[in-house]
């Protein structure tokens, strides 16, 4: 009896002082204590306390890499080029590398974790973006499923973007869902309008952002967002521009039409909008405005399915065969598309026949 | 039945507000591994694969992406719309996969049935053989589905 007793008793001892040492191992192991984060050469340099995340302590410092999954490794937008101290690639980043990619060191930031000093390069236009806490001050029903909602900077603070760009805003936990999420949208006012921001955002049934921006958030409600992201933005060099967007792709256009206004740039300009049924058009009378004070603009919606009682007598049909009607010879013209995928892919088949270069294309990716 | 710590995670990224607001599993209790087990049998009795009946489904939206938003009927007897967003959500199965927010409106006109998926069920029908727990609104039964896409 005495003899298990001892047994016991020094199994257990000998168990406590493992699990202790491990802990102590483990925080020796893991404490990697300051580590240097050298961006581009020396450009910037951070001293960050190891342990974390590249993207996460990036963002500590208000550097603020694009991410739409909250560093789940799911959205595969948060890539940087980590020219030393990463370690291996882990099987969590491959599917969102290329080869060209790997060999260049290009890594998920949100995967690579500080153990020792890094040096990473960082694009120019990633140091302009930033974290803005705002104040939700307006709300406008565009049509059945559209709000547009007005943010202001707090403590008038202000943004410089390029007509066309988006920004990622974080929603916060709300009935069931537990968790904060960041999904994109672009700006639909005009970078000249730069203490605050207006987003055009289309309910997507069940859908975990548009059900919280449509149904919980009111005026007065403070969002957190981070911005100006994307490429999606006016080259000055073509004097004929087609613009092409559909729901709520108009967003960016009436921001980059605006801001050509603004500008007085003598550009030759058409605007196809499509529609399904007159109930989904918005931001008509504003448009038709445009037209009327600058003779270079032209707005042409487009419906694919008008109902009866629309009495309707613009365009109809697909989109595309709109597109087909009105832009004729592409060489020198740019386009700028803004939709649903399915409509992105097919206007640009249609533009390529039309001899449009590929390269004067524009639109953002869709993740 | 027991499950791997793995489907016990990703069980956890089904529940409402992980991935998506409502989540996966509808107001089903069992274990992932079971539902899965329960419609991978009965895609077996019906002598059909889960990659038959997302290639059919496939298929339908494909055509149904042709015609943006406008309805397309097929042979007659299948009316297909299709509504895309933009972005893309991750599968909730992890493996890094994602697929763009499209939603596939498929009637049935002689049968009399509407159902809806995303993309996002082609891809988890095909690849891991979930059609989502019970009363879950992107849930298709697997009879049901196969009978509404005439594969039965
Ligand atoms: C660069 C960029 C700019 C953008 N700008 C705008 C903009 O200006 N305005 C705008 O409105 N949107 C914009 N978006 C889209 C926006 O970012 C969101 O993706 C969109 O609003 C939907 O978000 P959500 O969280 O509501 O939907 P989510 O919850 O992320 O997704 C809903 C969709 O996921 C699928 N899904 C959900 N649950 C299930 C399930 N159980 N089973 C199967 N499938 C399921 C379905 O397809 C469903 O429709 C932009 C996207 C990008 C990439
Ligand atoms: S933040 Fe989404 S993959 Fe890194
Ligand atoms: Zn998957």
């Amino acid at each position: 009896m005495k003899e298990i007793l001892v047994t016991i008793l020094s199994i257990t001892g000998i168990s406590t002082v493992l699990a202790v040492l491990i802990i102590i191992a483990e925080k020796f192991l893991n404490n990697y204590g300051e580590c240097e984060i050298d961006i581009n050469d020396g450009e910037k340099k951070l001293v960050v306390e190891g342990g974390s995340s590249l993207l996460s302590s990036l963002a500590s410092n208000k550097i603020f890499i694009p991410s739409a999954c909250g560093g789940k490794a799911t959205c595969g937008l948060c890539k940087v080029k980590v020219l030393d101290g990463a370690g291996p690639l882990l099987p969590t980043e491959e599917p969102y590398l290329s080869q060209e990619e790997r060999k260049e060191g290009v890594r998920l930031s949100c995967q690579v974790k500080i153990k020792k000093n890094l040096r990473v390069y960082i694009p120019e236009e990633l140091f302009n973006i930033r974290e803005y806490i705002s104040t939700v001050t307006e709300i406008k029903d565009m049509t059945h499923d559209i709000k547009e909602f007005r943010f202001e900077f707090k403590d008038g603070e202000d943004i410089k973007f390029k007509a066309g760009q988006y920004m990622q805003i974080e929603t916060k936990p709300y009935a069931k869902v537990r968790e904060k999420a960041t999904r994109a949208y672009s700006v639909s006012s005009v970078p000249s309008d730069n203490k605050a921001v207006e987003l055009i955002i289309r309910r997507v049934p069940g859908g975990l952002c548009t059900t919280y921006m449509h149904d919980y958030v009111k005026v007065g409600d403070e969002v957190r967002m981070t911005g100006p992201y994307g490429d999606f933005y006016m080259r000055d060099d073509s004097d004929d521009y087609v613009f092409m967007a559909g729901g709520s792709g108009l967003a960016p256009i009436k921001s980059l039409v605006m801001d050509i206004m603004e500008r007085n740039l003598d550009k030759k300009m058409i605007f196809i909008f499509g529609a399904v049924s007159k109930k989904d058009l918005y931001y008509t009378d504003f448009f038709r405005e445009v037209e009327k004070k600058n003779r270079n603009f032209r707005y042409v919606p487009a419906l694919s399915r008008p109902e009866p009682e629309d009495n309707w007598e613009g365009e109809t049909g697909l989109v595309t065969e709109v597109l087909k009607k009105y832009v004729e010879g592409g060489k020198g013209k740019h386009a700028y598309l803004c939709g649903s995928p399915g409509m992105i892919n097919a206007c640009v088949n249609v533009l390529v026949d039309s001899e449009f270069d590929k390269k004067n294309i524009y639109y953002d990716k869709f993740s | 039945m027991k499950q791997s710590p793995r489907y016990n995670q990703i069980q956890e990224n089904m529940k409402p507000g992980a991935f998506t607001a409502h989540g996966f599993l509808g107001e089903d209790d069992r274990a992932l591994k079971d539902i899965i087990r329960q419609d991978d049998a009965d895609v077996e009795k019906l002598d059909l694969s889960h990659a038959q009946i997302a290639g059919r489904m496939q298929y339908f939206t494909e055509l149904g992406k042709e015609l943006l938003d406008i309805p397309v009927v097929v042979d007659e007897i299948y009316e297909v719309l299709v509504d895309d967003h933009r972005g893309e959500i991750p599968c909730p199965f992890a493996d890094n996969q994602k697929a763009i927010k499209t939603n596939t409106r498929f009637t049935n006109k002689k049968l009399g049935i509407t159902i809806y998926w995303s993309d996002l069920n082609i891809h988890m029908i095909r690849y891991h053989g979930f059609y989502e727990g019970k009363g879950s609104f992107f849930r298709n039964d697997p009879q049901k589905l196969a009978k509404a896409l005439g594969l039965i």
